[in-house]
């Protein structure tokens, strides 16, 4: 395997320009969505399949009780341990030589099980092609040694691309001045592996996961749970069986 | 946030009729091997119940996908990549993931009916080389049987919609569920059969209320469990309980379909010498707790959708 790459979503830079949202569209030939009113400038609520990046505006109160909008532009987070890739039963998403996921479109037979198994509800139905679709980390692009559409038309360097490690170290670094500057709440979001393995798109939030509708650490991988819930139901089998047998071997049994 | 699958009722009628299929296989199955010869009306009718329904089953899972023609994919693919999961096992494009319930659920459900298809055609004639390899299959096929029922609960817990990831005992439920509705099909269906065999129809009532005590444990226990998962799953919870869903989940699954069974099987006679065997009691009672059992998968299934894209 390569490299790992990845993206760095720095949340206290963003401005919301939604340039990123707009740059995925139009690199991936999305087109054009009924605009849902949100109560916000956020448009799409949700992560859609012609809606890959989304910047989303969280508001809340400041310490002075005026509002404030958190902005985060929220994307595919590419897990190490993939519910979607996990999931599938056709073998149509599969992780390229750099660690991101991808959704094989001559595969997929859209049984929607992936969109049941993201923790973060990226992956969405195609009501067109009968499949579905995410961001891909900009395929085409990376093969040819480019960053991702986001990232290359981010203004303030909000979205950063590169390897894996080396975006960690900075991410840390980060975090580390925000902290000094006396914000006690900013965090960071997939760079362990306590969020499903650890992200290779992950994040620098200003307050914790849930108030941006991500999952609260830990995130465990969806699937990690069947052999333990498998060895329930075998034992419920076990005991319909015995019932069962005890009940049919009977002999002359008055009625 | 997360998004669900957007499943329609046409899956949860797969997984009430796959689980009425695969339990009403293994308890032929046992019938077959355990019970006396004049017990092989169920052998019979439990196999060729199972083979039956396999078809549909089937094509409730064909029609809903967004590609039907593709559904093959879910055995074999052409041209297989390499990186489709971290334990995918893959061999000439024949592929499964052991930690996919869909992935296992469509090789088991295809062994299942290939089993179903064995047991019926056994079943034509009372010939008895045909009868001991059908007692032999059934055993194996047994396995598949029991899977099938339980794969589907599994399959709603390997998520991250609320309420089902939370459950760790999905799989059991849906089994006894199963069972239950399966062994109460069976005695219906013997009962309707002029002169249906007293002693054997009274081994059924009791299988199938012994399932329906194990289920009514299961479903407390399934109770207590989600209860402690996250926010979202709570509030998908009290839909069932005290929402829109609590007067057909505590009157039809509760109610009808758990407590009233066993308190007509019990004034019957069960677990020795029942007053009656066959008549109106047994038909109530089995009707009452295969609506209960069909709510109870149903009710489930629709909350863990039913919050919809909210936070």
């Amino acid at each position: 395997m390569a490299k790992a790459l990845a993206m760095f979503t720095d949340t206290s830079v963003c401005i919301g320009c939604r340039a990123c949202q707009v740059a995925c569209k139009q690199w991936n030939q999305l087109s054009w969505e009924e605009p849902v009113w949100t109560g916000s400038y956020q448009n799409q609520p949700h992560f859609t399949d012609k809606t890959w990046r989304l910047v989303r505006f969280i508001e809340k109160k400041d310490a002075k009780g005026d509002p404030k909008w958190l902005l985060m532009s929220d994307v595919c987070k590419h897990c190490v341990q993939a519910g979607c890739l996990e999931a599938c039963p056709t073998g149509a998403i599969y992780r390229t030589e750099f660690g991101t996921v991808n959704v094989n479109q001559d595969i997929c037979n859209g049984c929607r099980y992936c969109v049941s198994a993201c923790p973060f509800g990226v992956i969405s139905f195609n009501t067109g092609t009968g499949r579905v679709n995410k961001c891909t980390f900009c395929n085409d692009r990376i093969h040819e040694g480019m960053p991702t559409a986001c990232a290359k038309t981010c203004p303030t360097d909000s979205i950063q691309f590169g390897f894996r490690d080396e975006l960690v170290v900075k991410a840390r670094k980060r975090l580390e001045v925000l902290r000094q500057q006396g914000d006690k709440d900013a965090q960071l979001y997939g760079v362990d592996d306590d969020v499903v393995g650890g992200l290779n798109a992950f994040f620098l939030l200003l307050d914790r996961p849930e108030v941006y509708g991500l999952p609260p650490k830990p995130v465990p991988l969806p699937q990690r749970k069947v052999p333990l819930d498998s060895g329930w139901s075998i034992l419920s089998a076990v005991g319909v069986a015995i019932g069962a047998v005890v009940a049919f071997r009977e002999r002359g049994q008055s009625s | 946030m997360t998004q669900p699958p957007e499943w329609p009722w046409l899956i949860d009628l797969y997984f009430f009729l796959g689980g009425i299929a695969g339990a009403s296989y293994a308890l032929a199955a046992i019938a077959d091997n355990f019970g006396s010869p004049e017990d092989r009306g169920v052998a019979r009718t439990g196999y060729i119940l199972a083979l039956a329904l396999a078809p549909v089953l089937a094509l409730l899972l064909i029609v809903d996908l967004g590609m039907p023609g593709r559904f093959f994919h879910m055995l074999w693919v052409p041209k297989p990549s390499t990186a489709i999961g971290e334990g995918a096992i893959n061999v000439l494009g024949f592929h499964v993931k052991p930690y996919s319930p869909m992935s296992v659920g469509a090789w088991g459900l295809g062994f299942f009916g290939a089993f179903a298809a064995a047991g019926a055609y056994l079943s034509a004639t009372e010939r008895p080389d045909r009868l001991a390899l059908r007692r032999t299959l059934g055993l194996f096929g047994g396995l598949f049987a029991f899977f099938l029922p339980a794969y589907t609960g599994q399959l709603l817990s390997a998520t991250a919609q609320p309420l089902w990831m939370d459950s760790r005992l999905g799989g059991a439920l849906f089994l006894l569920v199963a069972a239950t509705g399966a062994g109460a099909t069976l005695a219906l269906i013997l009962q309707l059969r002029e002169g249906g065999p007293a002693r054997t129809i009274a081994k059924l009532r009791r299988t199938y209320t012994w399932c329906l005590i194990l289920q009514a444990v299961v479903l407390a226990a399934y109770l207590w469990n989600v209860s402690g998962g996250t926010p979202k799953t709570v509030r998908a919870l009290q839909l069932l309980l005290s929402g829109p869903y609590a007067l057909p989940f505590w009157g039809g699954a509760v109610i009808l379909g758990v407590a009233v069974p066993l308190i007509l099987e019990f004034r019957d006679g069960f677990p020795r010498g029942y007053r009656q065997t066959a008549g109106a009691t047994l038909t109530a009672a089995a009707i009452l707790i295969l609506l209960g059992g069909f709510l109870t998968k149903f009710l489930i299934f629709a909350a863990g959708q039913a919050l919809g894209l909210t936070a």
